[in-house]
């Protein structure tokens, strides 16, 4: 149990997908950093009393973060001291899901939460998340069990702690997203975009579309997008996928072949002392803002390739491969 | 060794408006026609099984690949991805090259029940263009003469059942078919369905047989039928690249079973009751129907109230497939020019997608992506097995 903190900051950037440059809006880890896509991912224990300080808003509009999956989301800020989190209002009419963060506003805005349950969970913006949450404002929150880091622990490497199948040998999280690129560009020029011709062209993980999927982490050509979604396992192992649906489309994401053990559901374990819900699949479907975790254990060695099955998101400008897709490698 | 034969080919679809659609699709003869969806596989858990492939398409490469069936080999080798020349990705396991090439995948199911088999090559094409089919994997004790045996996930698993039908999901977009027929750009963004399957069928020609001469490309029909207190299985298999909300009136009916995986954990039974099924992308279900509906029992006939006769309209205006009499296999009077299709006073319940723009053909209604359940006073027992619809 810990006090812990996590600085962001709201900024424009550049992001690369294969065969465009895109503008988005993101959050940065440093006031001196380049926003990422997805934003830094918040890792953190159960019991921990989590602050989320949110320093400074580069937009020229309001940005706010909601945690949903969390109870009790309290803010600080330096006018209004300790309060709980809640949907602002301006003459009557709703302007945000939450307490926000003007750009004119005197100092940082904290949010305040304590990990109650392990699981893996979305923070993203509150505030015109019809275009805040398309254009970046979206990561991801890891909250481990308490004994996740003690070998002798029952909860050891696992997510969700003993008795719940979540033990594993390698651990994926994998954020997917759909982009219209003609948003960005519309909404980062300050132009007008009406949200009812949403239509996604590039489709994405953790911020990348294939091949640059399967780049190494922190690749130099694309400093804003710092997360690979390459996966290596050994025969045998246990990998854990941690699937979280940031889009604003249903996914499917297909298991490159192999069967998977679907062993939660938006952080809840679907096994627990009295009962194991947990089934099978060979691919699962996620609504937007949904999240499954799926333990895989290879029977044998190969190349696979995890994609969305639905097949019109697997390409770059209507040319395949691409989109929304990695690799999986699996050596004996 | 049981071995399966399959060409990829071309040819066109119908449907009930009256278009003719071009389309790529698997056959089981070499001198046979396309056919959506391609030849049922039926195989067995444990038994070693063969698929030959030969590519007659002139353009590209077909492979097939089938998910949740692992050990798969090709050649002797693990199946594996494909890639071109300049190592792009092709293929997601060992392909047939275009022009008469072939493969020969075999493996040995560890597992029965309900799986899609389908290209795993340039996938947001020939999947749509319909090169995709259903393998059903028999349970290593199946045996269909004997009611505790003669079920979808072995002895014991509370899956026997007295007829099985395969409700295969899939979507047309007839502009993207003609791009490909054309050789114009394929232009996978433009994807805007026309046409909604079951059994690459549109309804009403849902509800014809199987087999029947004037849908050649097109052999499996897609109508459910039983008789009361019957344990029907439905397997649901999501094909095309969208999720599709599959509702039977009549009756709830019980999920078993995922993507060929029964739902239960030991002792745990994991199954539960819907009455919509999203049919996501590429997946599979399986359904335990089992009509009794409103107490009925051969002493007790329904006591129903007389539906409005307008509401048992099917298709053209004074169609209906109402018996004229809410008892089962009773027959009653239909107001003088209203066609019945009703011969035995069976009941009928629609099944269909809850996404109801879907059950169009082309924006008219009523076509796409329904049928019908029978239910009859008496029935053949060679209806709903595999292959006769």
């Amino acid at each position: 149990m810990a006090l812990v903190v996590r600085n962001l900051w709201v900024k424009r950037g550049t992001v690369s997908l294969p065969g465009k440059t895109v503008p988005f809006w993101g959050f940065a880890p440093s006031d001196t950093a380049l926003p990422r896509l997805p934003g830094p991912t918040i890792e953190v224990t159960v019991g921990d009393m989590v602050f989320v300080v949110l320093w400074s808003n580069e937009l020229s509009e309001r940005v706010s973060i909601v945690f949903p999956g969390q109870r009790s989301v309290w803010v600080m800020s330096g006018l209004w001291g300790v309060r709980k989190a809640s949907p602002q209002y301006e003459n009557g009419r709703m302007v945000s899901l939450t307490d926000f963060l003007d750009r004119s506003a005197p100092g940082p805005i904290a949010y305040v939460f304590n990990a109650t349950r392990p699981g893996v969970y979305l923070y993203e913006s509150g505030t015109s998340p019809e275009r805040q949450v398309q254009m970046g404002l979206y990561g991801v929150i890891l909250i481990r069990p308490q004994g996740y880091s003690t070998p002798t622990d029952p909860d050891y490497k696992t997510a969700y702690g003993a008795g719940t199948g979540s033990r594993f040998d390698v651990e994926k999280t994998l954020v997917l997203a759909d982009i219209d690129t003609l948003m960005h560009e519309a909404l980062a020029s300050g132009e007008a975009y009406n949200i009812l011709d949403y239509s996604p062209d590039y489709w994405v993980m953790n911020g990348r579309s294939c091949p640059d999927t399967v780049r190494s982490d922190r690749d130099p050509a694309m400093p804003s997008q710092p997360v690979g979604s390459s996966i290596a396992a050994r025969v045998g192992q246990r990998l854990l996928l941690r699937i979280i649906n940031a889009g604003f489309q249903n996914h499917t994401l297909h298991f490159g072949g192999l069967v998977g053990r679907v062993v939660a559901g938006d952080g809840y374990p679907l096994a627990t002392r009295a009962v194991d819900a947990s089934y099978e699949k060979t691919a699962i479907t996620l609504g937007s803002g949904q999240s499954f975790d799926v333990m895989v254990t290879p029977a044998g060695p190969g190349e696979f390739y995890l994609r969305d099955r639905d097949y019109n998101h697997l390409v770059n400008r209507d040319s395949f491969p691409g989109g929304m897709m990695t690799r999986l490698d699996v050596a004996p | 060794m049981a071995t399966v034969n399959l060409w990829a080919k071309d040819g066109y679809l119908s449907t009930p408006d009256g278009n003719s659609v071009y389309f790529w699709g698997f056959s089981a003869e070499p001198g046979g026609p396309a056919q959506l969806p391609g030849p049922h596989i039926v195989a067995r858990e444990g038994e070693a099984i063969t698929v030959n492939l030969v590519n007659t398409l002139e353009s590209e490469p077909v492979s097939i690949s089938s998910s949740g069936q692992t050990n798969v080999t090709a050649g002797g080798r693990p199946v594996g991805p494909q890639y071109g020349p300049g190592g792009e990705l092709v293929s997601f396991v060992d392909h047939a090259e275009p022009g008469g090439g072939t493969v020969s995948y075999s493996f040995t199911p560890t597992h029965p029940g309900t799986f899609l088999y389908e290209s795993g090559t340039y996938p947001h094409k020939q999947v749509p263009m319909g090169l995709y089919g259903a393998l059903i994997v028999r349970p290593s004790d199946y045996d269909p003469a004997i009611p505790a045996y003669k079920t979808a996930y072995g002895f014991g698993t509370d899956t026997e059942f007295d007829r099985e039908y395969v409700l295969i999901t899939g979507e047309i977009d007839p502009g993207l078919h003609q791009a490909v027929e054309q050789g114009w750009p394929y232009r996978i963004s433009k994807f805007k369905p026309r046409y909604w399957t079951l059994n690459g069928r549109c309804a009403p020609d849902t509800m014809f047989h199987d087999d029947v001469p004037y849908l050649p490309c097109q052999p499996y029909g897609a109508m459910v039928m039983g008789v009361p207190g019957e344990r029907i299985l439905m397997r649901y298999i999501g094909a095309g690249i969208e999720n599709h909300p599959l509702h039977p009136h009549g009756q709830h009916a019980r999920v078993v079973a995922q993507d060929g995986r029964l739902l239960r954990n030991g002792g745990t039974d994991c199954s539960f009751k819907r009455f919509t099924v999203l049919v996501g992308a590429g997946q599979t279900y399986d359904l335990m129907y089992q009509w009794s509906g409103l107490g009925y029992t051969l002493r007790s006939p329904i006591p129903t109230t007389l539906p409005n006769r307008r509401n048992m309209g099917i298709g053209e205006a004074g169609w209906t497939m109402w018996s004229g009499s809410p008892y089962l296999g009773v027959k009653g009077d239909i107001p003088v020019g209203v066609v019945s299709f009703n011969e035995f006073g069976e009941y009928y319940f629609m099944l269909h997608s809850h996404e109801e723009p879907q059950i169009t053909n082309w924006g008219e209604f009523p076509g796409g992506m329904m049928t019908m359940i029978g239910i009859y006073p008496s029935l053949n027992p060679r209806v709903g097995t595999l292959g006769m619809g």
